[in-house]
């Protein structure tokens, strides 16, 4: 009794923390503000998986969305302007297609939730203490139930990225110029290379 | 499950004490009596409270002694005897100074980052197991938990710099997050090749797998390069010299923390001590056995004598080598340099992190552990 109780009394609290923070989202004038308060609503989420017994997939939600994107998106900001970046006022035809294209998926939204049959279970779901290990072996499972070649095409897929990363960022170096790591690697940082005219206009140069 | 055996051989006394948590009390008394959970919680809170205010106190001091005698002076000697209550005296200072927002900064954020930042820290006290008795929370992710929520510490040092409107808050900030999240990877590859050995991810759970002895010296090697390579990203990641290019004072004034003052000031200071004990906290309960006692093979009037020493006296004993540790690295390395600092993470400590992931994952499948279940 007094589980359900509390049970209810989090859900709660936390629908309503979600959902506050999901507006300010939308509505906050400063970027970072709006990247803070979208940490907040992934936190919830997290709060959320772990109300259904998914311990693992809330870590994950933390660690991933917070530890991982939200920073991200900050040092993008951060990155761009200072403190005082505000949205500028948004136009009237903007204002109307945002309304338009929000009012359009909000409906769209109601009307997939109403008519969806929710398949549900006879029986509730028996969350298991080790859900991690259970993830596991499904995502290393090769057999019918498995989840193995998505597992291992979204890690090719990752490995692309990064390599692709590396590549964006590495220096692209001059004709016929010989590569050094600019003084990175020791006994190196003497050796000055001169500079090509194009290089003089575009980098302050850190070599 | 094939990882049983290895667990249930062990018949040392202290391992075989079941471990109990305030959390699974609190939950035990959920159903009937529901002022017990509020007692467990109440109790929890002020444990935690406790411990940092502790923390605070007695590793500054520590710190400040320590740094004195590396550096051929006595550090603090005059507030009490030994300079004890001089922790003390700068708390009250610093909690009587003015607490100064500047004017063009972002109010509220440049107010929230410091809780965030120390909010981190104590998510993280709460699931180490000090003792067989003496637990928080046992969570079943205890290890991912902890990688988790380390992200918040960054954020509130990030939104910290950025808030206070500043160059030096704002370049150090940027070079803390960059440092946090290039380390953070191989301090998460080092703690994998624990989570491989002892198949859980419970930190409760991973003690209790080293009862047979502890992962630093169990698995050739492995074990110990692992945790080396913790050490290292690790006091990277609380930003502690050599890797404290994010407060260098010489270059940034203060770094992340320049506009901040009075108690907001002390939060960081603060967090940045009780971090220091985290990490060394976690590094001894994944690798060093957490509380559990020295024990040698079959030699059992050794082992009771060793079971004499209180589990807690192990746990912060272990703690203790790798704080002092930590303080060594700061008084004898000279600060790193950014490329160096990316270049140690990225070209060296990374590759040889993943190479022994893949060792660890051989040794685990061909189970060739040291005293594999000693009986």
């Amino acid at each position: 009794m007094t589980g359900q109780a509390v049970f209810a009394i989090t859900f709660y609290a936390l629908s309503v923390a979600a959902l506050s923070l999901a507006f300010a989202v939308v509505t906050a004038r400063k970027l970072l503000r709006a990247a803070i308060a979208l940490m907040g609503v992934l936190s919830m989420s997290a709060g959320f998986y772990v109300m259904l017994e998914a311990e693992f997939l809330a870590g994950i939600q933390v660690l991933v969305y917070v530890g991982g994107i939200v920073i991200l998106m900050i040092f993008a900001v951060m990155l761009t302007r200072s403190a005082d970046l505000m949205e500028k006022d948004p136009t009237f035809l903007r204002k109307l297609l945002g309304a338009a294209s929000s009012l359009s998926f909000f409906c769209s939204t109601v009307v997939v939730l109403r008519t969806s049959p929710f398949l549900q279970s006879a029986e509730p779901v028996t969350a298991t203490t080790e859900n991690a290990r259970v993830i596991g072996r499904a995502l290393m499972d090769y057999g019918p139930t498995g989840y193995v070649l998505p597992f291992e095409l979204v890690s090719l897929l990752l490995l692309a990225a990064l390599i692709g990363g590396i590549v964006i960022s590495r220096k692209t170096l001059p004709f016929e110029q010989p590569f050094t790591s600019g003084g990175d690697l020791p006994g190196e940082a003497d050796f000055v290379v001169p500079l090509t005219q194009s290089d003089k206009a575009v980098e302050g140069g850190d070599r | 499950m094939n990882t049983v055996p290895l667990i249930e051989k062990t018949v040392h006394t202290v391992s075989s004490v079941m471990t109990t948590t305030l959390a699974d009390r609190a939950s035990s008394a959920m159903p009937n009596e529901w002022w017990w959970v509020v007692v467990w919680l109440a109790v929890g809170l002020a444990a935690i409270g406790a411990l940092i205010t502790a923390l605070g106190l007695v590793l500054i001091y520590v710190e400040r002694k320590i740094a004195g005698h590396f550096q051929c002076r006595l550090g603090p000697t005059r507030v009490g005897p030994f300079g004890l209550l001089q922790t003390l005296a700068d708390t009250i200072k610093l909690m009587v100074k003015e607490d100064i927002t500047p004017t063009e900064a972002d109010q509220a954020m440049h107010l929230f980052a410091p809780f965030l930042a120390l909010v981190a820290t104590v998510l993280v006290l709460v699931v180490i197991p000090y003792s067989p008795i003496l637990q928080i929370v046992d969570l079943n992710i205890g290890v991912l938990f902890v990688t988790a929520v380390s992200g918040y510490g960054v954020m509130g040092i990030l939104i910290g710099g950025w808030s206070s409107n500043n160059k030096w808050s704002m370049i150090g900030a940027m070079r803390v997050g960059a440092q946090i999240i290039s380390y953070e990877v191989s301090a998460t590859l080092a703690l994998l090749v624990v989570v491989l050995f002892s198949q859980t991810m419970s930190l409760a759970g991973i003690v209790e797998s080293q009862a047979p002895g502890w992962w630093v010296w169990r698995a050739h090697g492995v074990g110990f390069l692992a945790f080396v390579i913790y050490v290292i990203a690790a006091t990277a990641e609380i930003n502690r010299t050599p890797f404290d290019i994010a407060e260098g004072e010489s270059e940034l004034t203060g770094g992340f923390h320049t506009e901040y003052s009075g108690l907001r000031f002390s939060f960081f200071f603060l967090s940045e001590f009780v971090n220091m004990f985290a990490v060394s906290a976690l590094a001894a309960t994944l690798f060093l056995g957490g509380w559990m006692p020295f024990h040698i093979g079959l030699s059992n009037s050794f082992n009771s004598i060793m079971d004499m020493i209180p589990t807690v006296v192990w746990f912060l004993g272990k703690t203790s080598f790798i704080l002092f540790l930590i303080m060594w690295f700061r008084w004898t390395f000279p600060r790193l340099r950014v490329d160096q600092l990316m270049r140690l993470e990225w070209k060296i400590l990374l590759p040889i992190g993943l190479v022994n992931l893949f060792a660890a994952a051989i040794v685990v499948l061909t189970r060739l552990f040291f005293f594999p279940g000693v009986s």
